[in-house]
């Protein structure tokens, strides 16, 4: 091993508690100049908790942190920036009615007489990095107007503008599409070439093999241990992420489908963002004991298509038929009679973030005679019903059912999302990117429950844009390109080159259709 | 699933920061008078010293003695003043608290309390005295009041799910038209006190009634006492404050009790999620707006009705400050329906401390509104303080609860801009001084 003066930030034994968790357990984590480092670890495994001490957001108990071998404290972000530390937070920090200029500068504006900003010299310099990386802004645009990857590429230019050489990305890819992502990588090698220090934080195992020289891989808050990428393989690291040998395909049988569950005719839903229609003329069907996947890239009318079946959105055209019953116009209510649904985004839909993981697992069913008496919500068979979803689907958190859903992590949150819309035991399963931002065990968990309930018999409607699970799970392939479904695979038959062709009937650049 | 230690639950931490604001807020009026007395020739430091023990226990104070000197024991009438005070209170922090469970900022509690100020008393004396009994005709005032406020209330309610406008912005507005459609309709109204002539502003007593076109005192109704008179003789107090205790308790059990509380608090703490999950948003919403509204009006209803006041009819000016109290009554209560009960009690307290105050020593009572304003501001701090006990717990071990509190001023600078409305220190019970 070399000198520490190698090392441009080290983490030596950094211990970090939260009430009923011990979050970070005596982890070390060395970072070379120049080096891209992944952090690799399941959801809840203490990476996001090691950054935020890293960057000022928690206290650690115990521990040290130094910079150039000297040590250093760092009580709150700001000392962090000043330590050239700077980070892309999974969710972005930007204010959405600023434009892009106006975001960058934000927190570090030079200023001359009088406390006038001096726009201009800003803005020479971000084009000029924005020049020199290849990252295309529109700096005048406002952030609510732009793409996702774009939005990321603010976040870039906001570390760079500050002159930060260390650069942590956290779970960066979660919202990229492909050609986003390839994008981003050749980006982060480009800063290492540079003699930045980048953290990457991820559980995307092909990335991780991609980019980076070293891995240092987190279990259950625990340090596991280091390793170079080029002397590993993507089964030992996800052995050591899980802790156990992971299955990193999806075993199952051939799809037996037997009747017709939904039937969807001649379906649009207008756009909230032009006047065409987000989906236009869809038509298709799920036969029980079938997965059926829609694919396609981001943007392209998934969202409103299914905002359209579960009656979150208005359609305005063609029918929609569930178990030989038409519900093209029936309240939400009405349509869950027959209908599961994994939402999209489950910080949005899924859970009432401030409610307990118990009353997020009624949040359907607390009318229901077994859940409330006269009024009156049944608390005990609330407790007891909750208890057996966390134990039956393995949920895990703080303080069991009484954990706020807020404080648990993505992956367990998504984990009791599962729970509760496959125990409510529907004919019709939605589910929308239901392994978005997961590590290898949750994907895996959720795939073999995703195929077990297909085999139980339930319609399954897929909704997905990893190449990866759209080959693997699904036993139909349905793409949707501009609102139009444009063509209908088998995954058997077909290989991801035919897919992407088909899916990228043009990379839409601008605005996303959002609802 | 430990249970987390006390002193690190939140339900402990938000306590100890209310009771904190509070003693915060008495140390300061406490500092004020020893300051206004050791600078003022009239004053001194024993009369400060008076004046501090009538901040602190003013409700106990019984008087002066033939010595002179204070002298303290069991105050029947203070308490029950007190009690009476508090009644309107606990239901305009009610209806604060509630809505706020449900994500909304009632700041409308003003106007749907001058609502129900109109309608129960027109209700209660437009009935022709001896048309029908005395308690029915209550109970249709009360009744009206709370359909009143409802309507009102859900004015905003309906403009913020259907149209999506922030409910403070359509509260405020709603306040201001209640405040002049209230004057106007008392304005062409007969219900304006000519009987005493100095008295012309004012509207009858409930205790009026409408014989042969004229009205009569004691020939309208009041709300009983239901034993209150005993328990504290000589004091205001009434049946009233046993129903708003009714109403808080009630409210208590509908928030966490009940399937229809779940339902409200889900879709105020995420609308999307709550439509995901076939729950009516809209209709939600309207309701909260709508209980709110109830609540306040409520409140109104049982202070007019209560047969001893008088409504100052020319109200367009001003804004009921008993509706903008409950802003800080909730918030010191953390929005438990049940600790309204208590902070609604104990900021009455404090004016029947500002009154003894100037009953018996030369300061005024405005010092107690100094105090509550204080106490104002570190409600809306509770949060900020919150935080500061984790800290402490963090570096400690174990916060002291009760830590002396120093009694430097804490400088209310910098409070939430929704906030300084709030400590409005408005007259509009009486009307009093117009600008």
């Amino acid at each position: 091993m070399s000198d520490s003066q190698d090392y441009v930030i080290e983490m030596l034994h950094i211990t970090k508690e939260f009430p009923g968790i011990r979050a970070n357990d005596d982890i070390t984590l060395q970072l070379r100049r120049g080096e891209i480092h992944a952090l690799l670890g399941e959801n809840g495994a203490g990476k996001s908790t090691l950054m935020s001490v890293l960057f000022g957001l928690y206290q650690p108990e115990k521990g040290e942190i130094r910079k150039n071998g000297k040590k250093v404290t760092i009580n709150d972000p700001n000392d962090a920036t000043a330590l050239g530390i700077g980070m892309v937070h999974q969710h972005f920090k930007l204010v959405e009615v600023f434009t892009v200029l106006d975001n960058i500068i934000l927190g570090a504006e030079t200023t001359g007489a009088m406390g006038f900003l001096k726009k201009a010299e800003a803005r020479k310099k971000v084009e000029a990095l924005s020049e020199k990386y290849g990252l295309k802004v529109d700096l005048d645009a406002k952030v609510e107007d732009i793409t996702v990857g774009m939005q990321q590429r603010v976040e870039i230019l906001k570390m760079l503008y500050r002159d930060n050489e260390i650069l942590i990305f956290d779970e960066p890819t979660a919202v990229l599409t492909p050609q986003e992502i390839d994008e981003l990588m050749a980006t982060m090698k480009e800063f290492a070439r540079e003699g930045k220090s980048i953290l990457f934080i991820s559980h995307k195992l092909n990335e991780i093999m991609a980019v980076a020289d070293r891995v240092s891989v987190l279990r259950k808050g625990r340090y596991i241990g280091t390793v170079n990428t080029a002397e590993t393989d993507k089964q030992q690291l996800s052995n050591m992420m899980v802790g156990r040998p992971v299955q990193l395909e999806v075993s199952k049988t051939p799809a037996q489908p037997k009747e017709e569950i939904l039937r969807v005719e001649h379906f649009c839903v207008p756009s909230h963002v032009h006047k065409r229609n987000a989906v236009n003329d869809v038509t298709f069907s799920v036969r029980a004991g079938e997965i059926v996947c829609i694919a396609g890239i981001d943007g392209n009318g998934q969202t409103e298509l299914v905002y359209g079946l579960s009656g979150l959105d208005k359609s305005n055209g063609g029918t929609i038929t569930l178990c030989g019953e038409d519900i093209t116009h029936l309240s939400i209510h009405n349509r869950s009679k027959n209908m599961s649904h994994i939402p999209e985004d489950r910080h949005k839909h899924g859970l009432v973030l401030d409610f307990t993981l118990e009353q997020n697992m009624v949040l359907q069913r607390f009318k229901e005679p077994n859940f409330q008496r006269g009024g009156f919500i049944n608390a005990g068979a609330v407790r007891k019903y909750a208890e057996r979803l966390i134990e039956q689907y393995d949920v895990r958190s703080g303080q069991g059912p009484i954990t706020r859903a807020r404080s648990m992590s993505g992956g367990n949150q998504q984990k009791a999302i599962i729970a509760r819309e496959v125990d409510r035991d529907k004919p019709l399963i939605i589910a929308v990117q239901p392994t978005r931002g997961l590590d290898v065990g949750a994907i895996e968990y959720i795939h073999s429950q995703l195929v077990a309930e297909r085999d139980r018999g339930k319609a399954i409607l897929l909704v997905s844009l990893e190449l990866d699970e759209v080959m693997s799970l699904s036993d139909r392939i349905l793409v949707m390109y501009e609102g139009e479904l444009v063509g209908e695979l088998d995954p058997k038959k077909t290989n991801v080159q035919e897919l992407g062709l088909y899916m990228a009937g043009a990379k839409r650049e601008g605005k996303e259709a959002s609802a | 699933m430990k249970k987390e230690p006390f002193l690190q639950r939140e339900g402990t931490k938000s306590v100890l920061a209310s009771l904190l604001s509070i003693l915060f807020g008495l140390a300061f009026g406490a500092v004020v008078i020893l300051i206004v007395g050791l600078t003022s020739k009239d004053l001194g430091a024993d009369s400060a010293w008076e004046g501090i023990r009538l901040i602190f226990g003013g409700l106990f104070s019984t008087g002066r003695g033939s010595t002179g000197l204070l002298t303290w024991g069991f105050n029947g009438q203070n308490i029950g003043n007190m009690l009476f005070r508090a009644t309107p209170l606990i239901m305009t922090g009610l209806s604060v608290a509630m809505a706020y469970k449900t994500g909304l900022f009632n700041i409308g509690a003003p106007g749907q309390y001058l609502m129900g100020t109109l309608v129960s008393l027109s209700v209660a004396l437009g009935i022709p005295a001896g048309s029908m009994p005395k308690a029915v005709i209550w109970l249709l005032a009360f009744l009206a009041a709370l359909l009143a406020g409802a309507l009102w209330g859900s004015i905003p309610g309906a403009l913020k799910a259907f149209l999506n406008i922030n409910e403070v912005i359509a509260c405020i507005m709603t306040n201001w038209i209640a405040a002049n459609f209230v004057t106007w309709m008392f304005g062409i109204s007969n219900f304006k006190n000519i009987v005493e002539n100095t008295k012309s502003s004012y509207i009858y007593k409930t205790t009026y009634g409408l014989v042969d076109g004229t009205y009569v005192s004691g020939a309208g109704i009041a709300t009983a006492k239901l034993g209150m008179d005993k328990l504290f003789p000589g004091s205001q107090v009434n049946g009233g404050i046993l129903i708003a205790i009714l109403f808080a308790v009630g409210v208590y059990v509908m928030m966490e009790k009940t399937t229809f509380g779940y339902e409200l608090k889900a879709c105020g703490s995420n609308r999307h999620a709550a439509r995901y999950a076939g729950i009516a948003d809209k209709r939600d919403i309207v309701l909260s707006m709508a209980i709110a509204g109830a609540l306040s009006a409520g409140g109104a209803g049982l202070y007019c009705l209560a047969g001893n006041t008088e409504f100052f009819w020319s109200t367009y000016q001003s804004l009921p400050a008993i509706g903008f109290n409950g802003i800080p009554v909730a918030l010191l209560a953390v929005c438990n329906p049940i600790g309204v009960i208590f902070t609604a009690i104990f900021m009455s307290m404090l004016s029947i401390s500002g009154l003894q105050l100037t009953n018996l020593t030369a300061y005024n009572e405005y010092i107690t509104d100094v105090i509550i304003s204080v106490i104002v501001y570190l409600a809306a701090f509770s949060l900020v303080i919150k935080m500061w006990l984790g800290r402490k717990k963090d570096k400690v071990g174990a916060v002291n609860a009760n830590a002396e509190p120093a009694p430097k001023a804490e400088p209310p600078a910098g409070a939430k801009p929704e906030e300084p409305a709030a400590a409005v220190p408005g007259d509009g019970e009486k009307g009093g001084d117009a600008q």
